[in-house]
């Protein structure tokens, strides 16, 4: 090893600790991202040694990768380099939780499964819920702005994050927001760090908006004749004074993996509420369906969690794809096509928001060559509702073969450059992974 | 600095004559939004009908660097939408059309100058309705409400405007029209996210995609009195720790109460020292219990009076008073000054009593009407401007109480916004470093400072070129 770097070494333990920085090969191997074996990992105890670690990198030249859980490595280009690899699973501590106020202030490195533990005895909870949510951190869920089913009532990560505490990349420990539930206290840089891998800041610390629970909860299955008949079902139900608060579109694959019952499309609802509303509201629900001709199944307790796995089992690419609710049946088929035209055995699992156009596709018996084929046909399927499709997850031979989130339009880009070029100069942070290789 | 001949002739080439006000009464007009305090009139004000004058207009402005001020209805109440440092003024006013309503995607896209309620109304025969509801929703433009980010009492449940703004088609301060986000989210950063609420300093909203909700099942109102505002203060504490998630919780203070009761005669319990309007919407069977369990906790809190409206015109009577409230101060005192202040909910009994001991301090009598689910307090220190000496003390009592709320973990405004008002204020809220980062946000959007200069940030060293916050200590010189 070259002396400058073992003495870069021995400043990261100066910050650090013996016990914070590793650099023998086992644990580099480990924390490869794409491949590319990082130099040093460190894992930070506080968000003041994380702010020296990057003050550090950025001195030196050298590329800082934030990694949470480690759960969505796979999103984004591969890095275009990987010196530190930041470990921020340290950072797991409850800052504030005032209850009352329904807000909590937590480091980004606190898991959601050790979260809702925590806010389960006073019945609140932080209303996200995408997949895998148990063992991935906060902070790595703001980064990648990761959701699940529970979008349809309660929004995204950008809907909840109250304020962040964040490291800039000079190493500059910088706060945005506030830590009450309602503020225009001067720009909303929350809204900037949510999706945005870290490209402007390593988040260190996250203010959230809570919910309560509410007092009774069921869930129902429609099974369906087809993806139209779904798309027809929820526009009724969204036109409907019903409040549900997952609206989960399943085809025929998907529906067989969870397994409840077996149909051409279904459509899973959930109801949150006083117990009295919830058995109401379940009941008008039976009467839409069997108006449509559908059959509606009660769904057990575990159901949901059940679908979440389903939805990323196996080690096949996973695309969000975006289009619009009224587009749904149309989508549902142009996934379909894409996939099976490129890979001819290719298996389609498709779930999704489907009040909101949102969809999860989970590829299986494809390969990277043609999980990019599909790619590439589906955008240029897509383009005319002004889409997008993400490779969420996939190898790097796929997401080096097509672009993993494709084009974004000239002008908003420049906007986008525009703000690297002004946080992050030298390309600190997580460079290249970003939209257009930000 | 006048406009030159030659500048106002390229002006009149691009909006017309009809789209452009030189003479002084006519800018007279536009010389100040509703906090009628600060007051700077443009040197001209431009009317145009399309995005593409827009970027005509800024680019003009551009090449001869002067300042641009967009403004909507001029509804604000923060000095935004003046002129401190004159220049050209681009109001939307001309710019009302609604440009599609998409029922079945649930959003509308609308020009920057649409009334808030025209959008509503123009889509509640279909049983949908626009959420952001600021209380001058009958005159207030859409492009206003995003520049501000405007709130409402029914925003504890349905999010303030951020929350409903889909996609943005912007002309920056570079005089480029881009259009952000849209009907479909994408990827990459949230522009859309960071350009709501920022008052005009990014560049002008030229439309605005944004979410339309479909109108809820049932509506139940009720109004209870405290004899003591820390009473109301527990109940509403007691609500929301229950699970609910009312669609309004409104407060008003006994100063307010007295005010209203001596005016319209809303009819509020003369011994009331708080009184709690509770509005609950969703579907039937859940308003209906909740609203018993609400009325059970204002009860058990030792409510004097719990009142449940039993139609529409019951429910316009429950929130007249409120509706009233800032006219209704017109008899305790000619003036006032607003705040916007927000406490953690939870510190609502805390505030109150500082604020008691506030006014007191420094002899202003202050009437208190705000939205108690979320925390804002809407103070209204009371003055009167014949008396040279009393205006000072109201702005020591506002300065005060603004540095007891953040002391609480609040925050300086709630949902009025920043302007000119509160810009001295934000360094009691930010760092340096937070400062510096807005600064240089605003820079990528606006390199050359023609937006809405001297709103939104302050001007503090860490707001300037050149600066540069404090870095972390690092490791001296072992790895060089």
């Amino acid at each position: 090893m070259p002396a400058a770097a073992r003495s870069i070494g021995e400043a990261l333990v100066t910050i650090a600790g013996r016990e914070g920085v590793q650099d023998d090969d086992r644990a580099r191997t480990a924390a490869a991202v794409d491949g590319q074996l990082p130099r040093w990992v460190v894992r930070p105890a506080s968000i003041d040694q994380l702010g020296r670690i990057v003050a550090l990198a950025h001195d030196d030249g050298l590329a800082v990768v934030p990694r949470g859980g480690g759960s969505a490595l796979e999103l984004g280009h591969p890095p275009a380099r990987v010196d530190v690899l930041v470990d921020l699973s340290g950072l797991d501590q409850v800052l504030e939780y005032n209850p009352d106020d329904l807000t909590i202030t937590v480091q980004a490195g606190i898991t959601a499964g050790t979260l809702a533990t925590l806010l389960a005895p006073r019945r609140q909870f932080l209303a996200l819920d995408p997949p895998g949510a148990a063992a991935r951190t906060l902070g790595g869920i703001t980064a990648t702005n990761a959701s699940g089913p529970l979008r349809a009532r309660y929004g995204t990560m950008r809907d909840l994050l109250l304020g962040v505490r964040f490291v800039q990349a000079d190493g500059v420990v910088t706060w945005g927001g506030s830590k009450v539930v309602k503020s225009v206290s001067g720009y909303d840089v929350p809204k900037l760090m949510v999706g945005a891998l870290g490209t402007l800041g390593v988040l260190g610390e996250l203010t959230l908006r809570l919910h309560p629970l509410p007092d009774a909860e069921r869930s129902w299955l429609v099974l369906l004749a087809s993806a139209e008949a779904a798309q027809a079902f929820i526009e009724r139900v969204i036109a409907s004074p019903l409040q549900p608060n997952r609206i989960e579109f399943f085809n025929d694959r998907a529906l067989r993996s969870v397994p409840v019952e077996a149909a051409a499309a279904g459509v899973a609802l959930s109801i949150g509420s006083v117990a009295e509303a919830v058995r109401e509201q379940g009941e008008r629900l039976g009467v839409m369906a069997k108006a449509d001709g559908a059959r509606i199944v009660p769904l057990p307790e575990g159901f949901w969690s059940r679908a979440a796995r389903a939805s990323t089992e196996g080690n096949g690419a996973v695309l969000h794809v975006v289009s619009l609710p009224s587009r749904l049946a149309e989508t549902e088929r142009a996934i379909g096509d894409a996939i099976r035209t490129a890979a001819p055995r290719g298996e389609v699992w498709i779930s999704g928001c489907a009040g909101l156009g949102t969809f999860r596709v989970r590829v299986g018996n494809a390969s990277a060559a043609e999980t990019a084929v599909a790619t590439t046909r589906l955008r240029a399927r897509l383009m005319d509702l002004v889409g997008s499709v993400v490779i969420a997850r996939g190898p790097a031979e796929l997401r080096k073969a097509v672009d993993p989130w494709g084009p974004v339009e000239t002008g908003p880009f420049a906007l986008m450059r525009a703000l690297k070029d002004e946080f992050d100069a030298k390309r600190v942070l997580n460079p290249g992974r970003f939209v257009g290789g930000l | 600095m006048p406009l030159s001949g030659t500048f106002l002739a390229d002006l009149e080439r691009i909006v017309g004559a009809e789209g452009l006000v030189r003479s002084a009464e006519g800018r007279l007009v536009y010389e100040c939004d509703m906090h009628t305090f600060y007051k700077g009139a443009p040197d001209a004000v431009a009317l145009p009908t399309r995005a593409e004058e827009v970027v005509a207009i800024v680019n003009l402005c551009r090449r001869e660097r002067v300042p641009i001020v967009p403004r909507g209805s001029g509804t604000g109440l923060i000095g935004g939408a003046m002129a401190p440092l004159g220049g050209v003024m681009i109001g939307t006013n001309r710019m009302d059309r609604i440009l599609e309503i998409d029922l079945t995607n649930r959003c509308a896209t609308v020009q920057p100058g649409l009334i808030n309620l025209s959008l509503t109304r123009a889509v509640a025969t279909q049983g949908y309705f626009f959420a952001p509801d600021p209380s001058s929703q009958m005159v207030s433009s859409i492009g206003g409400n995003v520049a501000t980010n405007a709130g409402g009492p029914h925003c504890l449940k349905y999010g303030i405007t951020t929350n409903h703004v889909l996609g943005v088609e912007l002309v920056t301060g570079t005089g480029e029209l881009v259009r952000l986000g849209g009907k479909a989210e994408r990827p990459g950063y949230d522009l859309v996210g960071v350009a709501v609420g920022s008052e005009g300093t990014f560049g002008i909203v030229t439309a605005a995609t944004v979410r339309l909700l479909h109108v809820a099942e049932a509506v139940k109102t009720i109004l209870a009195s405290f004899t003591a505002i820390e009473d109301a203060s527990e109940a509403v504490s007691a609500i929301i720790a229950t699970g609910i998630v009312p669609a309004a919780l409104e407060m008003l203070d006994a100063v307010m109460i007295r005010a209203i009761n001596e005016g319209t005669g809303a009819g509020y319990p003369k011994d009331a020292a708080a009184v709690l309007l509770i509005e609950l919407d969703g579907p039937a069977a859940e308003v209906e219990a909740q609203g018993e369990r609400a009325a059970r906790i204002c009860w058990a809190r030792g409510a004097l009076e719990v009142r449940v409206a039993r139609d529409d015109a019951e429910r316009a009577l429950l929130w007249k008073g409120r509706k009233e409230a800032a006219g209704a101060v017109g008899r305790l005192a000619p003036t006032y000054l607003l705040q916007d202040a927000v406490v953690p909910r939870s510190k609502l009994p805390a505030i109150m009593r500082e604020l008691i001991a506030i006014g007191a301090r420094h002899r202003v009598q202050i009437a208190n009407v705000f939205h108690a689910g979320d925390g804002n307090l809407h103070p209204l220190i009371l003055y009167d401007d014949r008396v040279p000496e009393e205006l000072e003390r109201a702005k020591a009592a506002n300065e005060e109480l603004l540095l007891a709320c953040i002391a609480m973990g609040g925050t300086v405004t709630g949902e009025h916004g920043i302007g000119l008002d509160k810009a001295k204020n934000l360094p009691f809220q930010y760092a340096d470093a937070d400062l510096n980062f807005m600064y240089r946000l605003r820079r990528a959007f606006d390199p050359d400072g023609i937006m809405n200069p001297g709103k939104l940030l302050p001007s503090h060293p860490a707001c300037g070129e050149g600066f540069r916050p404090a870095r972390p200590r690092v490791p001296e010189g072992a790895w060089i």
